[in-house]
């Protein structure tokens, strides 16, 4: 695997083009760069096409487009997918600059001589997992991160489709009732300062979600094991139910859950534990307008129920961590190779 | 804690064990399985060895997150040897260029107010800003431990190295709280109850000296965190760091301790005020590497 886009250059050095036959002239045609972004697409193209379908549709008539046409491989080559490891060059180029001293050593008249490769051995590696089509199922626990005096805890829930590799739609929903605290602050700040602070209840919340990843990659741990991972965007809009606590006059106000109209958008990061299960960490901001208890008390309408809000509403941010993992369904997916 | 709440992080928790523990074969279905010419290589090579035994210079700029009343502006530096490219060896340290109130302290300056039972903790409001802890500096010897080490992709344009590190040591922390006021102290400010001069106003007057008196001293603390460096050439690298550091100290320079009954107040401001707190603090950095070319991994040297 190449960990450094640069490899590439490094290990073009040491090829020997004419040595190493047909599987250095493959991984001159896919030239680093192209062998760069193929490494880590997303897109199912990439296992739908061969390389000269891939030379067409990525150059449009460049010189490594043209490269892969002239080398139309087999089948059984281009169904496996590309890879810039294979072009790219660390494990798959070392191999290919022993063979190349090998063949060189056996050259006669000064042609290489090709030599049958009985490992498959893939121009491209295939990405790890395809989303597209697959419902994503995300049970998590999220925490609030930004609100000093109540603690907004959750056990929350999300459902994506994937509509491509890379963008799905779903929804979410939380639920905080019971699960959420009164800070310690809070009382601190009554005792020492006789100051109230308005703070609110959550019930639940829901949304609708955009998702979209911009940013992936992966990870070796220790030169043995890889891990594929993805950072993501996520959007929306949804409600939310909350009411006042009362504080500032609590023998009198009483309050019933709301809704409130609550935008959403945040950043997550995904790794892969297997095709079908990942760990998340997510930190979303949900945007609403809220209503707090008003700190004003009528002496002489103490009692009606309008006088108890604030007139003016307050832009609430909640930010929250979710941690949790996701599962993809189905289960399994099959790779689309060319005919 | 509500029963609700404990059952929901009790089946949380037992949920995440399960899934994975019972996942651990299959997470090794990522590990790089290839027989024939590739059998047994290593899972990567010709990878750049940005850190093996090369010396780490960082500046960086830190903010401190989650605070009640002040929130500090850092900026420092870390040093850091790696024997390994997994292990590194440093200090790192941070001072304090600016401190900011925050709106719950400026709510209390405006709002807040002060009685016969508080007196002590907020003699004057309007002063509050100048009883309230800072944070001054922090140095902390460490350890690095740096075990996955890959790249990513942006828009499928730009595609850089990257390595997650975690880090833990010792961090000593620079504090600058209100002095102390022992209960001496706060019951010669009482008003005689006989001559009742002045009552509250004459209490708050005698406090006021006492709010904006102040002592420093080095707290010590475990810190540690996580990072992410981006290598933006084969010297230089961007850095995005979250560290924690807990320790107990008064933040609010207010008389939150009880006798030993546990009633309020104890008319006092000593070191028994100090509540503990989860601090921690985000900082972004540029680091630079010496020598300046790094080593490339081979198949018997990864």
């Amino acid at each position: 695997m190449n960990l450094g886009f640069r490899h590439d250059f490094e290990t073009l050095k040491w090829m020997k083009p004419l040595a190493i036959g047909l599987l250095a002239v493959m991984s001159l045609g896919l030239v680093p760069h192209a062998a760069r972004a193929q490494d880590m697409s997303f897109d199912i193209n990439e296992t739908e096409s061969t390389p000269k379908d891939k030379g067409k549709a990525k150059d449009k008539g460049k010189a490594k487009g043209k490269a892969a046409k002239e080398e139309e491989p087999a089948p059984a080559e281009a169904e496996a997918g590309a890879s810039g490891e294979a072009s790219g060059g660390d494990v798959m180029s070392d191999i290919s600059s022993d063979k190349g001293k090998k063949e060189k050593e056996t050259d006669e008249g000064g042609l290489p001589r090709e030599k049958e490769v009985a490992e498959k051995i893939y121009a491209v590696q295939r990405m790890y997992v395809l989303r597209r089509g697959r419902f994503e199922l995300a049970p998590s626990m999220a925490f609030t991160v930004n609100d000093q005096y109540v603690t907004h805890n959750a056990l929350a829930v999300g459902l994506n489709y994937w509509v491509t590799n890379v963008l799905a739609v779903g929804a979410n929903f939380l639920w905080y009732q019971g699960i959420e605290s009164e800070s310690a602050l809070n009382f601190a700040i009554r005792r020492s300062a006789r100051l109230a602070v308005p703070v609110t209840q959550y019930q639940l919340g829901g949304n609708l979600n955009f998702t979209y990843v911009p940013i992936y990659g992966k990870f070796e741990m220790f030169n043995d094991s890889i891990f594929q991972w993805d950072a993501y965007l996520v959007g929306g809009v949804g409600v939310l139910r909350t009411r006042p606590v009362a504080v500032i006059d609590p023998a009198i106000r009483t309050y019933d859950f709301d809704w409130r109209v609550a935008f959403n958008a945040g950043v997550g990061l995904r790794v892969f534990l297997t095709k079908w299960l990942t760990v998340f960490g997510e930190l979303r901001d949900y945007i609403y307008m809220e209503k707090l208890e008003s700190l004003q008390v009528s002496l002489s309408d103490r009692k009606v129920p309008t006088t108890w809000i604030d007139a003016n509403s307050t832009l609430t941010n909640n930010v929250m961590m979710h941690v949790g993992i996701t599962m993809f369904f189905p289960f399994t997916f099959e790779y689309r190779y060319p005919k | 804690m509500s029963t609700m709440k404990r059952l929901a992080i009790t089946l949380t928790t037992v949920v995440a064990v399960l899934v994975l523990s019972g996942t651990g074969q299959s997470a090794q279905a990522q590990e790089v399985n290839v027989q024939g010419p590739l059998a047994g290589a290593p899972a990567v090579i010709n990878m750049r060895i940005y850190r093996q035994m090369r010396l780490q210079l960082q500046a960086h700029f830190s903010m401190t997150l989650q605070d009640q009343f002040s929130r500090a502006m850092m900026a420092g530096g870390q040093i850091m040897f790696h024997p390994a490219d997994w292990l590194g060896l440093g200090v790192w340290a941070s001072f304090a260029v600016a401190n900011t109130d925050t709106a719950l302290t400026d709510q209390i300056v405006s709002k807040g107010q002060t009685n016969g039972v508080n007196v002590l903790s907020l003699p004057n409001p309007a002063r509050f800003s100048s009883q309230i802890g800072r944070i001054n500096y922090i140095i902390a010897p460490e350890v690095a431990f740096i075990p996955l080490r890959g790249k990513l992709g942006i828009f499928e344009k730009l595609f850089v190295d990257a390595d997650l590190y975690a880090f833990g040591g010792v961090g000593f922390v620079g504090v600058d709280e209100r002095a102390n006021v022992d209960s001496t102290k706060f019951q010669s400010c009482k008003p005689n109850a006989m001559s009742n001069n002045g009552g509250l106003a004459s209490e708050v007057a005698c406090l006021s000296n006492s709010q904006g008196a102040r002592a420093t001293r080095t707290a010590i603390a475990p810190t540690f965190g996580i990072g992410l460096s981006l290598y933006m050439a084969e010297f230089l690298a961007m850095t995005i760091e979250w560290r924690a550091l807990p320790f107990a100290w008064n933040t609010s320079g207010t008389d939150e301790a009880g006798d030993a009954r546990g009633a309020y107040p104890d008319s006092q401001i000593n070191e028994q005020d100090r509540l503990s707190h989860f601090n921690h603090m985000i900082s972004i950095g540029f680091a630079f590497y010496l020598p300046t070319a790094p080593k490339l991994s081979t198949a018997g040297n990864e």
